[in-house]
């Protein structure tokens, strides 16, 4: 078995362990109510007395000895360069990466085992917390304490956490808001004598031809197209049919793309696809992309989208392919379009704000909490929790901190999990997204650069960004998960038909969708639309 | 013995005669206290926690601090056609288990009888054993690694050897099957140490009178081994009628994927995704006392048939 799959396999233990927990947890939210009021008046330390702030950490299992994901170089500058002047221990909460929300919802429900500081990708759950009053009203304590992060994230940024009016939580920045990109295997065109494809008819031309000519000689195990249920692989193909909502904008979340006009077709595609054995048949089982990147690397796939620079990272998915088939080469390109756009590569970027950091109405510490996150972004420390001691760990070449390679691997493990410690930015925020964009290329091996700058000119291309309003849409925190999980019901099954019954199933699915919340959200939606114009 | 008659004692005797015969068995009644506190802590405790079907739950106001809603959110859940989706499902999976499992032990414990050579039974008792310990997590990931359409091994040899691959995982018909034959796999071998117990019971003079009679092997197993396993059988039987509508929550999460979303979403799994995935812990406490309701009712019900049709009930 490989690592990959083991960690599939992992997330379900986790998940089969968190639902025996649930009886636990539910038990002990009964005790949740009493110290609720007095955190509410949000207490201070000022007496002198050494506290203990408790911060959320993801662990994604992949510590290097002898660094623990409690105690490691990261936690220990935080301890001493924040911690003991202040008075406080730091102390880290692990949370498991695949199972955040889950075992957020179940930390929440209880008083005492909750940090100070938790935070969470997916807006609806912070919006269901921040509308069941389970959050800290953090605009005060910014005012008093905050005057780094106010200006590190600006108003437009600080937005994303307001709730009427009320910042419920911090959000984090993101560094850059390129998100996919498409690869196609040059060595299989050039065989075919094929230019690379420049819009999605002609993809499925070449799709076809790799299919068909099978140019790596890989027999029946090739893969035109690599596919997986998982957005970096569904999005890119359902946003090159779907029509944006307003100017260059889309409905934000991910449940929402059947919502816009052209989504079936975007379906019908796929379907196509998967019924001429165009696409990984297997799709619906990778929902974390481990066959997908085994596929790729084992050189039986053609074609396929991901997350830009997914693939590029040391000892990564490309690095492995050259090792595999020294012959093989990989190019960058943008090759879906869309018809219901004019014809443009649409893609989806993200929005510039990153996770939405919270604290949660019974911790003590909020206060601390705050000051936390304000030291992190003050001076050169976020730079540090991500990147590491300059001249050690990188060089500043014009503004751009280059990172050493010849570094000895002691020292580049001290910053292993920088990215997840320094929670106040997603990537690494230097200064404009050019120079973020600059720097985070720097950070790959020196082989992939380039393909990595071409990567993120790709991205940017023709991108839609999600829609904000001013208010939460209460259907979204209402049906959202159940919707996420629809959705990827809805793209298997549509996929999956035989041609003559896709009507008939994406009928039958969509209808599904829309009672199960879906028309109400649809409303919803609308009617905010119409508000903000 | 001596139990109930001292307990008889306690009924009538006075108050001395309670008090020496505490002092006497105070220790089965210590003994006796550790699952008595089991039974509390673990079983009824939570039930503390079934007040969330009828409140408005909020994770920070706490069981308490929520509203009472009284059966609204029973009404949502049995507007969900989710729901009878995964309760059609919970027992469509479990009868077909019974259809597939339940017999799989008993020809598997009369084949091991039969076995004459003891080192073999032995051993071959022992791989049997095995499955029953093996995580459902790593029987998952073996299941994966076998019987992927594309790179799963058993499909690799079957278009080696010139056929289709089978979509084992991803196609509703084809996944009832693995999943029913992963669960007789895992199950099979340990589900016969009841019956292999229950046939050292039974008096080898039996066979010697059949052997003298001239009885073939197939009439012998007909005529005297089923009969005599026949109790043991009812009695598993009535038992996983009684357990038709609870359902483990490991076998069909982890074999099952979204392709067959409509067919592996059971109960369970629905609880947890709305429990604890979507935070809606009001729905997911319904439809968990609701399954708990039903099984109760099943249990009752088939003790009371049990009762009719042998006489002997388990409750």
């Amino acid at each position: 078995m490989t690592r990959n799959t083991r960690r599939g396999v992992m997330k379900k233990a986790m998940g089969a362990a968190l639902a025996t927990v649930m009886g636990v947890a539910l038990l002990s939210g009964c005790s949740g109510s009493a110290s609720n009021e007095e955190a509410a008046s949000g207490s201070t330390s000022t007496n002198g007395e050494r506290v203990t702030l408790k911060v959320e950490v993801f662990d994604r299992g992949n510590s290097p000895s002898p660094h623990t994901i409690t105690n490691n170089w990261l936690t220990q500058y935080v301890q001493k360069e924040f911690g003991d002047p202040n008075n406080i221990d730091v102390e880290f909460v692990p949370i498991q990466r695949s199972e955040e929300t889950t075992k957020l919802n179940v930390l929440m429900a209880s008083a005492s085992d909750v940090p100070d500081i938790v935070f969470v990708y997916d807006s609806s759950v912070f919006f269901r917390y921040a509308q069941q009053g389970g959050l800290t009203d953090v605009g005060p304590l910014l005012e008093e304490n905050g005057s780094n992060i106010k200006s590190y994230l600006g108003d437009d940024t600080l937005k994303f956490g307001q709730l009427e009016g009320t910042q419920f939580a911090i959000p984090g920045k993101r560094a850059i808001t390129a998100r996919y990109n498409s690869y196609i295997r040059q060595d299989w065109l050039d065989k075919l004598g094929m230019k690379a494809p420049t819009t999605t008819d002609e993809l499925y031309e070449t799709l076809k031809a790799f299919k068909e000519k099978d140019p790596g000689g890989v027999g029946s195990k090739v893969i035109p197209m690599g596919m997986a249920l998982a957005p970096a692989q569904y999005e890119p193909l359902i946003y090159s049919f779907i029509k944006p909502v307003q100017g260059d904008l889309t409905y934000s979340q991910r449940y929402e793309l059947p919502l816009h006009e052209g989504f079936k077709e975007s379906m019908q595609f796929l379907n196509k696809l998967y019924n001429e054995g165009l696409i990984s048949q297997d799709f619906s089982l990778d929902e974390e992309r481990e066959q997908l990147n085994k596929d790729f690397q084992n050189g039986l796939t053609g074609f396929m989208t991901e997350d830009v620079g997914q693939i590029l990272y040391a000892d990564g998915t490309l690095d492995n392919l050259y090792k595999n088939l020294p012959d093989s080469k990989v190019v960058a390109l943008d090759a879906l379009t869309n018809d219901n756009a004019d014809g443009k590569h649409i893609k989806s970027r993200y929005g510039t704000n990153g996770m939405y950091i919270m604290i949660p109405k019974s911790s003590k510490r909020s206060v601390e909490a705050v000051k936390y996150l304000d030291w992190m972004t003050s001076g050169n420390n976020l730079l540090t929790m991500s990147t590491g001691v300059e001249g050690e760990n990188y060089d500043m070449v014009d503004g751009i901190p280059v990172i050493k390679e010849d570094a000895s691997q002691e020292i580049k493990d001290r910053v292993y999990n920088g990215g997840d410690m320094a929670i106040m930015a997603n990537g690494k925020v230097i200064g404009d997204q050019e120079m973020n964009e600059k720097a985070w290329i720097a950070g790959f091996p020196k082989n992939n650069q380039e393909l990595m700058r071409e990567s993120i000119d790709v991205a940017n291309a023709d991108t839609v960004g999600p829609i904000v309003f001013d208010r939460p849409i209460e259907a979204e925190s209402k049906y959202g998960t159940a919707l996420n999980d629809k959705l990827k019901i809805i793209i298997v099954q549509s996929a999956m038909a035989k041609p003559d019954q896709f009507e008939a199933v994406y009928e039958r699915e969509m209808n599904d969708y829309m009672n199960i919340g879906g028309s109400a959200l649809k409303e919803e939606l609308e009617q905010a639309l119409q508000a903000q114009n | 013995m001596t139990l109930t008659k001292a307990t008889q004692a306690t009924k009538t005797g006075d108050f001395g005669k309670r008090k020496s015969y505490i002092k006497r068995y105070w220790q089965l009644y210590a003994l006796l206290s550790l699952p008595i506190a089991y039974f509390l802590i673990f079983r009824y405790g939570p039930m503390y926690g079934v007040q969330i079907a009828f409140k408005d739950f909020n994770l920070f106001q706490g069981i308490n601090g929520s509203e009472w809603i009284g059966l609204e959110a029973f009404r949502e859940v049995f507007a969900m056609n989710d729901f009878y989706i995964t309760l059609r499902n919970t027992f469509m999976l479990n009868f077909l288990d019974l259809l597939v499992s339940f017999p799989a032990p008993i020809i598997l414990a009369i084949m091991l009888y039969e076995i004459r050579n003891a080192w073999f039974k032995k051993i071959s008792q022992t791989l049997l054993y095995i499955p029953h310990f093996i995580s459902w997590v790593i029987i998952g990931g073996i299941v994966y690694q076998l019987f992927g359409t594309q790179s799963g091994m058993v499909n690799t040899v079957l278009q080696a050897m010139g056929m289709d691959a089978i979509p084992f995982l991803t196609d509703k018909n084809s996944w009832l099957i693995t999943y029913l034959f992963t669960g007789v796999w895992q199950s099979a071998g340990w589900g016969t140490i009841l019956y292999l117990a229950a046939l050292t019971g039974v008096n080898r003079e039996l066979f010697e009178a059949a052997d003298v009679d001239g009885a073939s092997r197939m009439k012998k197993i007909w005529h005297i081994t089923l009969p005599s396993i026949k109790p043991t059988i009812i009695t598993l039987l009535i038992l996983n009628l009684g357990k038709m509508v609870s359902i483990g929550f490991d076998r069909p999460y982890i074999i099952g994927n979204t392709a067959v979303r409509e067919y592996s979403d059971v109960l369970s799994t629905f609880v947890y995704r709305i429990g604890l995935e979507a935070g809606q812990y009001t729905l997911a406490t319904v439809v968990g006392l609701f399954q708990a309701i039903v099984g109760l009712v099943f249990i009752l019900g088939s003790n009371y048939i049990s009762k009719k049709v042998t006489g002997d009930g388990i409750l």
